[in-house]
C-alpha cells in the first residue's frame, strides 16, 4: 500500500509549520513507521536545521529534479538517532521556480512506494512554492496561530486546499493545528480562543500545541521537543501524531497544570 | 464566475475551449502578458501535433493589449502556424443580446446558492440574488445585483444591489462585515459595534445603509 502524503502549510510565515513537519515526522518514526520528510522552502530551508541534519546533506531536492543525482535514495539523508527516518532537504542556493509542480509529483510517488508517510513543509506564501508543495499531497495540515493575521491566511490556504481538491479528487479535507496558544491570555481575553478560530475556519482540529519555551531550546539544539518528556508542546505533538495514526486521543486541558488549578481555585470552579 | 480569481492561481495554464464561434485560447486577466506567453510557448510545444495550425480566437477580458504584445502573441503563434482570427468572442455575445423577454426572465430566475464557507480571498459574484448558507469570513467577498442572504454569518464584504438597485437588501444571521455596500453606497461596521445574535437586515434608509433586526 502506498503511503500517506501530507503537506503542512499556513500561508503565513513564523506560525510553525517547520517545527510542526520535525516533531510529526519524529514522533512517528518514534512509532516505528518510515518517514520521510520534505523541505519545499527552495532558497530558505530550515527543516535540516531544526532537526539537526544538515551536516548530513549532500545532494537536495533541485539536484533530485534535475537528475544530478544517480537515485532518489542518493537524495535522502538519514537521521542518526532514527534509522527510518529521512529528509528530503530543499536547495538553499536556487529559488522556488528550480522545480514544478510536476517534478514534485514525480518525487512523491515515487517516495511514496517506499515509505509509510510523506511529510512535505510547505514555504510561506501562495505562489509557487505553494503550488509545488500542495501538487502532490493528498492530505493537508493547515498551521496557525491565534493572531488574526495568522487565522486570516490559514483560511485563504484553506479556500486554495478545498479548490485544489474539487481537481483532485485524491485530496482530503484539511485539518487544523493551532499553535502557540497561551491559555492564560485566552481567559483574559486578550487572544483568540480555540472555538473563535474553530468557528471561523471551520475544519476538523487536529491538534492544539500550547506556547512553550521548550520548542525555542529545541529549534536551536536542533532536537525536536517532542523527544523532551517534560515538554507539554512535546506532549501535544505526540497525541497529533496518535491522532494522525487513527486514534481518538482527547484534547489536552490546560487548566490542569498548577497554575490552572489555582486559577480555578480563585475563581470557585 | 464563482472563485475565478482564486482557481486560476493554482493552475498555471492556458486553456483552449471550442466555442461556437470557434477554437478559442483564454489568457487570463491576472500576472502579466509576458508570463503568460512564457507559458504558451511551453504549451504548444509539448501539443505539437494537437495543433495543426489554423485561425483561432483570443479571449482576453479586460485586458488592453500594447502593439507590441500583440505582435509578441501573433508571433508566437505563427512559430506554431496559427494566426488570430478575432479577440474576445465572449464579448461579442454580450453586444448583441438575446430578445428582452428571454433577458427578462432568466434575471428573476438568477438566484445563486452557495453552501459553505466563503473564505479569505475568494469571492463569489451573481448577477442575480446570492444564498449563502454557511459564513462569509474576513477577506471574503459577496457581490450581487440583487439580495444577499446569509444563513450564517456575515465578516467580510458584501454589496448587494451592485449594478445600482437602492431596493437590494442584506440579510445574514450575524452582521458584523469589514464594510457592506448597497448600490452605490458604503458603510463601515461602527467602531465597538457588539456582535449581535439573531438575523439582522442591511439596507438603504435616506442616503445610509442601517442594520436592524429582522
Amino acid at each position: 500500500m502506498a503511503g500517506r502524503v501530507i503537506v503542512v502549510t499556513s500561508g503565513k510565515g513564523g506560525v510553525g509549520k517547520t517545527t510542526t513537519v520535525a516533531n510529526i515526522g519524529t514522533g512517528l518514526a518514534l512509532q516505528q513507521k518510515k518517514v520521510v520528510m520534505i523541505d519545499t522552502d527552495i532558497g530558505l530551508r530550515n527543516l535540516d536545521v531544526v532537526m539537526g541534519m544538515e551536516s548530513g546533506i549532500i545532494y537536495d531536492v533541485v539536484d533530485l529534479a534535475e537528475g544530478e543525482c544517480r537515485s532518489t535514495r542518493q537524495s535522502l539523508v538519514r537521521n542518526r538517532r532514527f534509522k527510518n527516518l529521512f529528509l528530503l532537504p530543499a536547495s538553499q542556493t536556487r529559488n522556488k521556480d528550480a522545480i514544478t509542480p510536476e517534478q514534485m509529483r514525480e518525487i512523491v510517488d515515487e517516495l511514496k512506494e517506499e515509505f509509510d508517510y510523506v511529510l512535505i513543509d510547505c514555504p510561506a506564501g501562495i505562489e509557487r512554492g505553494f503550488d509545488n508543495a500542495v501538487a502532490a499531497a493528498s492530505e493537508a495540515i493547515v498551521v496557525t496561530i491565534p493572531e488574526v493575521p495568522a487565522v486570516r491566511d490559514a483560511d485563504r490556504i484553506i479556500g486554495l486546499w478545498l479548490n485544489a481538491k474539487e481537481k483532485d479528487k485524491e485530496k482530503k479535507e484539511p485539518v487544523l493545528v493551532l499553535n502557540r496558544l497561551r491559555p492564560d491570555m485566552v481567559r483574559k481575553e486578550e487572544m483568540l480562543g480555540v472555538d473563535d478560530i474553530n468557528h471561523t475556519l471551520a475544519i476538523k482540529l487536529l491538534g492544539i500545541i500550547p506556547e512553550d519555551e521548550e520548542i525555542i531550546i529545541a529549534t536551536n539544539k536542533g532536537e525536536p521537543v517532542i523527544l523532551n518528556q517534560h515538554s507539554r508542546a512535546g506532549e501535544a505533538f505526540k497525541n497529533i501524531v496518535r491522532r494522525l495514526e487513527g486514534e481518538t486521543v482527547p484534547f489536552m486541558s490546560f487548566d490542569t497544570g498548577i497554575i490552572g488549578r489555582f486559577w480555578n481555585m480563585l475563581h470557585g470552579k | 464566475m464563482l472563485l475565478s480569481a482564486t482557481k486560476s492561481l493554482l493552475s498555471d495554464q492556458l486553456v483552449f475551449k471550442g466555442l461556437k464561434q470557434g477554437l478559442t485560447l483564454f489568457i487570463p486577466e491576472e500576472k502579466s502578458f509576458a508570463h503568460w506567453l512564457e507559458i504558451l510557448d511551453l504549451q504548444l510545444k509539448q501539443a505539437k501535433n494537437f495543433f495543426q495550425g489554423g485561425a483561432i480566437l483570443v479571449e482576453i477580458g479586460e485586458r488592453k493589449l500594447s502593439p507590441s504584445e500583440h505582435g509578441d502573441l501573433k508571433r508566437l503563434l505563427a512559430k506554431y502556424r496559427m494566426t488570430i482570427k478575432s479577440f474576445n468572442p465572449l464579448e461579442k455575445k454580450r453586444f448583441n443580446p438575446w430578445p428582452r423577454e428571454i433577458q427578462k426572465k432568466e434575471k428573476q430566475a438568477e438566484v445563486l446558492f452557495f453552501k459553505g464557507t466563503v473564505r479569505s480571498g475568494q469571492r463569489l459574484e451573481n448577477d442575480g440574488h446570492i444564498v449563502i448558507k454557511g459564513d462569509v469570513n474576513p477577506g471574503g467577498e459577496v457581490v450581487a445585483s440583487g439580495d444577499i442572504i446569509i444563513l450564517g454569518a456575515l465578516r467580510g464584504i458584501a454589496h448587494a444591489g451592485a449594478r445600482g438597485n437602492l431596493q437590494a437588501e442584506i440579510i445574514a444571521l450575524t452582521i458584523s462585515p469589514v464594510q457592506l455596500r448597497i448600490a452605490h453606497i458604503f458603510s463601515r461596521t461602527p467602531e465597538g459595534r457588539e456582535e449581535r445574535q439573531g438575523p439582522e437586515i442591511a439596507h438603504i434608509k435616506g442616503e445610509k445603509i442601517v442594520v436592524q433586526r429582522l
